[in-house]
């Protein structure tokens, strides 16, 4: 027995070691959140009975850059960093649930670049500017989805240049607007609205002004669960 | 001897740190980015793969590696203080080599990255101690 004995204590520390890892990768930590998610409201009572308050928060920059109807019954806002690489992550899940509920869902973006980030605000005005063409969606689009091209760069204008030229930007018109006092304001306007609204990191995002937790956020089985009891939940009202 | 027990205890921290990290890598969820740069920087950037595999993982066999040479060290097996001296000595090097990325290269630190430099650093201290308390005896 004696002989056996480390390779015992071995096997049973590998058995807990694949147990535990095996048990973390199939169930997400926040998955005990997702339960107190408004389940789908009885018809007789309204939804917003035991919730907490919807954060209303400062004012952030207007008009915001929405996607999906203005009325839509369920309304997320995310504060995103463009350099930050859950934020990348979160963009397609955000787009793929702007295709899958259509009308039913409004998306807002709000700029909220953290001071780690050396080019969080250069991305930011990047984005910004060229909602001033109204092209803010095809610039956020192309700043995440080439995140990885620019992040590690010393000079990243030239590459910013660049998506603005791919989207059909006048360039020179984006370019006085990168500097100019309106983009500053807005993403000034939004980072004040995010700290308001109790904001620490990215991305962070409000589902009718309650925050969506974390891994429910980057989860999109669990996200697309939630956006459904609040558009059910509105259905019952 | 005592000293291969507190080494086996020491390198289970590293074991659930390096399974940590690996889950996070796994299932993509990196974590949030906070107003401090930290681990998603890390843990998403290029080096935290190693021809396909990532780094975590391979970090967290060698945990297990080093418990289960401790364990056998533990119960008198002499080749296997040696093979783990080696391993350590092995292991304090790469994380010298990561930390030099990390501040160098990624420019930002990754807590649980720094963790784990901490117990191969402690491992290496402790396993030198046996060594020189097996020469002496």
């Amino acid at each position: 027995m004696k002989r056996l004995l480390p390779f015992i204590i071995i096997l049973i520390v590998l058995a807990v070691a694949v147990g535990s890892a095996w048990y973390a990768t199939r169930t997400t930590p926040g998955s005990t959140t997702v339960v107190n998610q408004p389940s789908p409201a009885s018809p007789n009572q309204p939804a917003s009975t035991a919730r907490p308050a919807p954060l209303v928060g400062l004012p952030g920059a207007e008009p915001a850059h929405t996607l999906g109807a203005a009325n839509a019954p369920a309304h997320i806002e995310e504060f995103g960093d463009f350099q930050c690489p859950p934020c990348g992550m979160l963009h397609p899940i955000l787009e793929k649930m702007h295709e899958e509920f259509g009308d039913k869902l409004r998306v807002t973006f709000r700029e909220y670049p953290l001071p780690g980030h050396n080019h969080a605000v250069a991305a930011a005005s990047a984005a910004e500017a060229a909602g001033m063409q109204k092209k803010f969606w095809e610039m956020h689009a192309h700043i995440y989805e080439h995140q990885a091209d620019w992040k590690n760069r010393y000079d990243v204008a030239p590459i910013f240049e660049g998506y603005a030229k791919q989207i059909g930007l006048d360039v020179e018109r984006w370019k006085r607007d990168l500097s100019s006092e309106q983009v500053a304001q807005r993403i000034f306007l939004d980072s004040r609205r995010g700290q308001s609204m109790g904001v620490k990191g990215t991305p962070t995002a409000f589902l009718n002004g309650r925050e969506v937790p974390f891994e429910t956020l980057m989860a999109p089985d669990k996200l697309r669960a939630v956006i459904q009891n609040e558009i059910n939940a509105s259905g019952s009202r | 001897m005592k000293l291969y027990v507190t080494a086996a205890l020491v390198s289970l921290i590293g074991l659930a740190d390096s399974i940590y990290l690996t889950v996070e890598h796994v299932t993509g969820r990196s974590v949030r980015c906070t107003i401090v740069a930290g681990c998603s920087e890390v843990l998403s950037s290029q080096y935290a793969v190693v021809a396909g595999v990532p780094l975590a993982l391979i970090g967290a066999a060698a945990y297990f590696s080093v418990f289960s040479l401790a364990t056998l060290a533990t119960f008198g097996y002499r080749a296997a203080a040696i093979l783990l001296t080696v391993l350590v000595l092995t292991m304090f090097l790469v994380s010298l080599w990561l930390i030099y990325l990390q501040a160098f290269v990624i420019h930002a630190f990754c807590q649980f990255c720094l963790l784990s430099a901490a117990v191969t650093t402690a491992l290496t201290v402790i396993v030198l101690f046996a060594r020189r308390a097996a020469r002496l005896s």
